[in-house]
């Protein structure tokens, strides 16, 4: 079917509008407001500086706070991918019934049934210095003190960004992993295959989209975040997104915007590597 | 080498629940034949492949390959080697990866391993696309990817598992003369599952009609064809007509039965194959009878009214509505003698056929199986 050129741009149109409105718009303005400069009780007067970049860079803390972002994104990439690896794997190769197998994706969107804030408050109780993880470990004589750094902690914030995010691994993983042809577990089998033969030559590199896509939403999930990193560690660690928040407390808008673009463009170097890693556009048409 | 690839299957029942997808087969398979499982969908030979390859457990019975019961052994060293009906190429590796795949995963080191993938692409002739992807090939050399992925490791015994129904025509042809000729070059046992008579009988010296799970007739192409056993291979084979009979009397190696319509039919067989009084089933080969204009009576010859022509090159296919009879009945007239006739479809005509040519059905009349199954009764 030939279209004219006017219904092409209409067919685009919606989503171009969309785009334009939430992403360029905002992001510009971002981009502009970071050359600007932030005067102390005046407020901000358009410039073209590049002083606000200078300092987010030569900051000592600012570089910690990425340190710590990409500590948080690594560690929570690692398990949430090992996690959703075998949590997706489990219910395509193991379970036989389709509908058990609905039944058992389900439930791992129930935490998504609350909000966020009351996923997070609802760690409290057990990981607290007297929740039940410390008073279990007690009265079985482990520990004479309660553990201390089981919330407000990294280790808390990472649970926590396990417990939000594995979904967002899990489903692109299953959505791959459900389209691989079981013949193809069968002939490997039939060549001599191991089960981890099976996992490591067959089925993992045909999750390769799977895996990618997820990663990408983890890593953009957790290098954005500011809510989980405050609540879970009570403070006591940062993330970049909190830099930013300080900045803007003081009205200083120029330099988050700065600190903004900054990690904006890291987080489009990390997605851009995970894309040039997968060829994603190719394995969803195959 | 002389019984190392024969398969013995001894009572072997396989269960799906309350479904008996295979009830208590015996099959004897000599080592470095061609057999065919023959039979419509849902008879349960590929199930009998699978348990031969080692991807379904027998319910009950045992699966012996050169003498050797092969019970909870994995697929890979029974020296078997299964071709999937879809192929099953991985898409993710190159053909000659494809091939070495099964050598990887036996640990042959990498250089050995695609030389060997290398020469057994030389010998299914696509040592050109080695580097294509499965996705670039036809499904004809999709096929001999999957042919050359089997044979790399040698097997004993190769199971195909309907290997021509995702080809057209031209290619099915082709591919069953190179599956025979690479079954004799390699000198292996071949097992080869399919729904399609004609090829079946074209290249396998063993072809083993099955219906319900339950093997029907298991001998050479030429017995099957020529001389089924029961009704159900008859009219499952095609090519015959089957009518039935009550014996009247048995006498001198000739039986005499009485059919429907009056019509007398007489059979070369002696009193220890058949009992007067008894009602049973006999074939005649479609291209064993000759039509005549008009109705009239004999023995050996029916009445009926032409329902269908079809001109088939060498010959017309031209169907008879019997009265009283249910089988359409089918004789294949040469086109000269068909054109000497005169006859047009609803014309009354005659049809019959020598006495030799009776042939004697055993088995249950009744079994239904080729009736049934509408689309395979006919090539």
């Amino acid at each position: 079917m030939k279209l004219s050129k006017a219904t092409r741009y209409l067919q685009v149109a919606p989503l171009a509008i969309l785009l334009f409105a939430f992403v360029v718009v905002p992001l510009s303005l971002v981009v502009v407001v970071s050359f600007y400069t932030y005067l102390h009780l005046i407020g901000i007067v358009p410039d073209f500086t590049l002083v606000n970049y200078i300092d987010v860079l030569s900051n000592l803390v600012n570089w910690k706070l990425y340190l710590s972002t990409l500590k948080f994104t690594f560690f929570t990439l690692a398990i949430t991918l090992a996690l959703g690896f075998w949590i997706a794997y489990f219910l395509v190769f193991h379970v036989r019934n389709i509908l058990v197998a609905i039944g058992l994706f389900l439930v791992c969107t129930v935490p998504f049934w609350t909000s966020n804030i009351i996923r997070m408050i609802s760690w409290k109780p057990l990981l607290g210095k007297y929740g039940l993880i410390n008073q279990g470990l007690m009265s079985a004589g482990v520990v004479d003190e309660p553990v201390e750094w089981l919330l407000f902690s990294d280790f808390a914030v990472i649970v926590s960004y396990v417990h939000l995010y594995t979904l967002f691994m899990i489903v692109p993983i299953f959505n791959s992993m459900a389209r691989i042809d079981k013949s193809l577990i069968e002939a490997a089998v039939n060549g001599g295959a191991t089960r981890w033969g099976v996992v490591w030559h067959v089925i993992l590199p045909l999750c390769k989209s799977g895996i990618a896509l997820g990663s990408v939403f983890v890593v953009t999930l957790v290098m954005g975040d500011f809510f989980v990193v405050t609540v879970m560690s009570g403070g006591l660690s940062g993330s970049v997104t909190f830099g930013i928040f300080n900045d803007l407390k003081f009205l200083n808008y120029p330099r988050a915007s700065a600190n903004a673009v900054v990690l904006v463009i890291i987080v489009l170097i990390f997605a851009a590597g995970i894309m040039r890693l997968v060829d994603v556009r190719k394995e969803l048409t195959r | 080498m002389s019984e190392a690839a024969k398969i013995e299957i001894s009572g072997v029942t396989k269960s799906f629940g309350s479904l008996d997808a295979v009830k208590d087969v015996d099959l004897v398979i000599p080592s470095g034949s061609y057999c065919c499982l023959l039979g419509p969908s849902g008879c349960g030979k590929t199930t009998i492949l699978r348990m031969i390859a080692g991807h379904e457990t027998p319910t009950s019975g045992s699966i012996l390959i050169g003498g050797r019961d092969v019970a909870g052994e994995a697929p890979a060293k029974r020296g078997t080697a299964l071709m999937f009906q879809s192929y099953a190429l991985f898409p993710h590796l190159t053909v000659r990866d494809n091939v070495a795949f099964n050598l990887k995963m036996r640990g042959v080191r990498k250089s050995q391993r695609l030389e060997e993938a290398g020469r057994m692409l030389e010998r299914v002739q696509l040592q050109a696309l080695a580097d294509r992807m499965p996705a670039q090939l036809s499904g004809g050399q999709q096929q001999r990817v999957a042919l050359a992925r089997a044979l790399i490791t040698s097997p004993k015994v190769l199971l195909l598992d309907e290997p021509l129904s995702a080809l057209d025509e031209f290619l099915r042809l082709q591919m069953r003369s190179e599956l025979r000729r690479i079954q004799q070059e390699f000198g292996i046992t071949f097992i080869h599952v399919t729904h399609t008579q004609m090829e079946a009988i074209a290249v396998a010296d063993k072809v083993v009609v099955m219906n319900l799970g339950e093997i029907e007739q298991a001998d050479s192409a030429e017995e099957v064809y020529a001389r089924p056993h029961s009704a159900y291979v008859a009219r499952f084979m095609g090519g015959h007509n089957v009518v039935s009979g009550t014996v009247e009397s048995v006498a001198d190696g000739t039986a005499t039965l009485a059919g429907p319509n009056g019509w007398i039919f007489k059979l070369n067989t002696d009193s220890e194959h058949v009992s007067r009084g008894q009602t049973i089933g006999v074939s005649v080969r479609r291209d064993e009878i000759s039509l005549s204009s008009g109705r009239s009576n004999g023995e050996n010859s029916v009445a009926g009214s032409i329902r269908s022509v079809e001109y088939q090159g060498t010959y017309y296919k031209v169907t008879l509505d019997l009265e009283g009879v249910e089988d359409e009945f089918v004789s294949h007239v040469p086109d000269h003698e068909y054109r000497g006739l005169g006859v047009s479809t609803g014309s009354a005509v005659t049809a019959s056929w020598a006495t030799p040519q009776t042939h004697l059905l055993r088995g249950d009349l009744e079994s239904d199986g080729g009736r049934s199954s509408g689309p395979y009764r006919e090539h």
